[in-house]
């Protein structure tokens, strides 16, 4: 781990009361090199509650999402509803140029420390909220969930097979759609207070930005639906089994892309060339979606001759985009993901030493990578409370007994 | 003072598809100059998926507020006006294919040398230095070959389709715009440009890092969930009256859980010992979204999202764009932009979800027809004569859009 090395955003300091709505947004600053303190309460954060865990044991240090999202962050305990607390928090605002928060709209006023308050104590900070629905409007105090966020985003609809339920997403994509649209406006706030000095309030909405970060295109493919005569297919057909078919292969399964006639051309010559495969209405990119089944039907005979990396390899060399379907377990050990040594050591005091997946760029001019594990709760006290705040280590053990730290 | 936060900004985009036309498209929306080059030749592919190159919805959201600079890149006349772009430009995005930029020398190395603080963004589907790195992929592709794909089904699916959606396309995107603002707060700080090597297969698997570190700390391979929560129930997807109708509805804790049964009229089933506490809701979860379901599908998606928000549970209707327009939020968000483009006429598209409090973003601009900037942009920028403009066209240099009339 690279602790010292320069960063785009080294030298910015972040204040992180992110829970899994922003976990992610703070993770881009601190991989960038901002010097991110995760905030949280003496009880830690609920996303160290939340499973799987390192070894199968609940454990406040062993969540594999506290452990994934938190990486390259500092981590103190505060507790904001305290007035002792509240005032240590002021201070750190004073020395902070972000703060990011996902409480519900209001929490924060109700403490005193909304963007008003914080602005006076300086200016220049660039604070942050993301709320599942936003800070105002007929929604804004309901409540949100993974499944929930991403069956309002319009684009799960869309998901699984035709005939079957909609099937939620993986991972926590609108969550992280909104926390990537925060991290946009938190960087640009940072470059234009360069030049203006002065900071920002935003305003995130992840039930807005999940459907953009997730698929834009689905209200202008309807907009431009509802004219007669517009090409198909309707946008909100479960169609991911048409426009990416996958097929069984061999020794798995590949998924075909197949866009433009050259492309169909160049995977009939991946496939040998069958007679079949010929007719000219092939071709059509909504002709076949149009049968997808048959094409299906028509298509495993070929696709089984072949392994996943031949197929994969024939598609490039021929020019259509073939890929072979990865467990995690492949994607890890591709001979790509090894090239790039995508996944890095982390050494973490309880968990102890494992691969992490790094950043998804490499940075020529700075470093981008990983720096330290996640923090353990109220690891990084003494440095702030003491290094920074001016206070003794008994100081310490007394805010901590009186459930301010 | 500017009067958009990115004014005075130039980008060049190389693009296709969606990474860096969103890429340039927010850029844009924040007032940069985004100047997309391309050709009859080099079209991107999104041009090409319908009749008129300049009819395509996705297209036409993906490159909202860019102008575009028709010019042959294959003709060292071509390359050399490029060139002078590149000296009057504060970033590239490019997520042309394998080394295409490379073979017209407009790589990094080389683009540093006529422009030495450039930050340069390059978005591949397997990223560079591996054996992998000039193979084409699509977005839906790259979710496949990260094991987010093979996580994206019900259990009982006999192979994993994902959805119409090209994850992680707008994702990554959203990405290489931190990215850039990132460098450029740096470079006003320090004067210094950079290279950025994005991979999308590795922006897909960082949408499920869990499930990495599930694989890399617990040696588990996970398998698809569908609807369910390992540690929720009930969680999930449930049909309503109507034509393919469905409503999403999750339940974490014992409050939430009791705050459901009332909503739903406090039905005898719900006191069933089975349904008591979150462990045993998880071991006859078979049963219990049975039982809810019963009660769903004799009602509309919305009345069920309405009736259980309204008692502080979450659920939320499986829109679709339609009901977007009609979604409350969003409207009260003004979360739609209507476009005036010159083929497609007015259409709708979601606005930009910026809010900050102290930058006020221009309107929205319709995409551009495929050289609609070409002549402005070599007489604005370059200095260019009228005969100058029409002789590289003569040579095939130069792309002009014909006007068109809608």
């Amino acid at each position: 781990m690279a602790e010292q090395q320069e960063g785009a955003l080294t030298g910015y300091r972040v204040l992180d009361l992110a829970d899994k709505k922003g976990g992610y947004c703070t993770k881009l600053l601190a991989d960038l090199g901002a010097d991110v303190i995760k905030v949280e309460s003496p009880e830690g954060d609920p996303g160290r509650r939340i499973p799987p865990f390192a070894g199968d044991v609940p454990h406040m240090e062993k969540s594999l999402h506290f452990l994934y999202r938190h990486a390259n962050k500092r981590g103190i305990t505060l507790n904001l509803e305290d007035p002792a607390g509240k005032t240590i928090f002021k201070k750190l605002v004073k020395k902070a140029d972000v703060l990011v928060e996902t409480y519900s709209p209001g929490y924060m006023a109700s403490l005193g420390l909304d963007y008003e308050a914080l602005k006076k104590i300086n200016p220049g900070i660039i604070m942050a909220s993301i709320t599942e629905f936003g800070q105002t409007g007929p929604y804004k105090d309901w409540k949100g969930s993974a499944i929930v966020d991403y069956a309002m985003s319009n684009t799960m609809i869309t998901s699984g097979f035709q005939d079957g339920a909609p099937i939620n997403l993986p991972g926590l994509a609108s969550y992280d759609a909104a926390s990537l649209i925060a991290a946009i406006q938190v960087v640009l706030s940072l470059y234009l207070r360069g030049s203006k000095g002065h900071g920002q309030y935003i305003d995130v909405s992840v039930h807005e930005c999940s459907r953009i970060g997730l698929y834009p295109w689905m209200l202008p493919m309807y907009s431009y639906n509802i004219n007669p005569g517009s090409p198909p297919p309707p946008p909100e057909g479960r169609l991911g089994a048409a426009i990416y078919p996958v097929y069984p292969c061999k020794d798995g399964m590949i998924r075909i892309v197949a866009l433009t006639p050259r492309q169909w051309d160049a995977l009939v010559k991946v496939l040998d060339e069958p007679e079949v495969l010929k007719l000219p209405q092939w071709r059509e990119f909504y002709y076949r979606i149009g049968n997808a089944a048959d094409l299906y039907a028509l298509m495993i005979e070929f696709t089984m001759k072949y392994t996943m990396l031949e197929l994969f390899e024939r598609g490039h060399n021929e020019g259509v985009p073939v890929v072979p379907i990865y467990d995690v377990g492949g994607f890890v050990n591709s001979p790509q993901t090894k090239a790039r040594k995508f996944f890095v050591d982390m050494d973490h005091p309880v968990v102890g030493k494992f691969k992490y997946p790094a950043p998804p760029y490499k940075w020529t001019g700075t470093f981008c990578g990983m720096r330290r594990p996640a923090p353990c709760l109220g690891q990084h006290n003494e440095e702030i409370y003491c290094g920074e705040l001016g206070f003794s280590k008994y100081d310490l053990v007394a805010l901590r007994r009186a459930g301010v730290a | 003072m500017p009067n958009t936060p990115l004014e005075g900004i130039r980008v060049l985009s190389f693009s296709q598809g969606a990474v860096i036309p969103d890429f340039g498209k927010i850029l844009g929306e924040f007032g940069a100059d985004v100047i997309k080059i391309e050709s009859k030749e080099g079209m991107d592919f999104m041009r090409t998926i319908g009749a008129d190159p300049n009819n395509i919805a996705g297209f036409n959201e993906s490159n909202r507020s860019t102008r575009s600079f028709g010019v042959n890149l294959k003709k060292e006349e071509g390359r050399e006006i490029v060139r002078k772009l590149i000296k009057m430009t504060d970033i590239i995005g490019e997520n042309f294919r394998g080394d295409v930029m490379k073979s017209h020398d407009l790589d990094y190395e080389n683009v540093c040398r006529i422009k030495p603080d450039i930050i340069y963004v390059s978005s591949q589907g397997f990223g560079r230095g591996g054996p992998y790195s000039d193979y084409q992929a699509y977005g839906p592709m790259l979710a496949a070959a990260s094991g987010l794909l093979a996580l994206w089904a019900h259990p009982t699916d006999p192979y994993p389709v994902g959805a119409n959606v090209p994850l992680p396309d707008h994702m990554a995107s959203k990405q290489a715009v931190v990215a850039a603002l990132a460098a450029l707060d740096y470079r006003r700080r320090t004067g210094k440009g950079q290279f950025i090597d994005m991979s999308q297969v590795e922006m897909a698997a960082g949408l499920i890092g869990e499930a990495c570190l599930d694989y890399t700390i617990n040696g588990r391979v996970q398998k698809p969930v569908g609807n369910r929560s390992p540690y929720a129930a009930p969680y999930g997807c449930y049909r309503c009256k109507g034509n393919d109708e469905w409503c999403a509805v999750s339940v974490f804790t014992s409050d939430e859980w009791e705050k459901f049964c009332k909503a739903i009229g406090n039905p005898p089933w719900t006191k069933d010992h089975k349904f008591a506490d979150v462990v045993s809701r998880l071991r006859n979860v078979d049963e219990l979204d049975k039982l809810i379901g019963e009660w769903t599908i004799q009602h509309g998606p919305r009345e069920v999202m309405n009736v259980l928000q309204s008692a502080g549970v979450a659920a939320g209707v499986c829109q679709r764009p339609a009901d977007i327009l009609d979604d409350l939020q969003l409207k009260w968000l003004n979360a739609f932009v209507e476009v005036d483009h010159p083929v497609s006429g007015k259409r709708m598209y979601p606005a930009i979800p910026f809010r900050m409090s102290e930058v006020k973003l221009p309107p929205s601009r319709p995409a551009p027809l495929l050289g609609q900037h070409t002549a402005e942009i070599c007489r604005e920028l370059l200095k260019m004569s009228d005969g100058e403009i029409e002789q590289l066209k003569g040579q095939g240099a130069l792309e002009i859009a014909a006007a068109k009339a809608k």
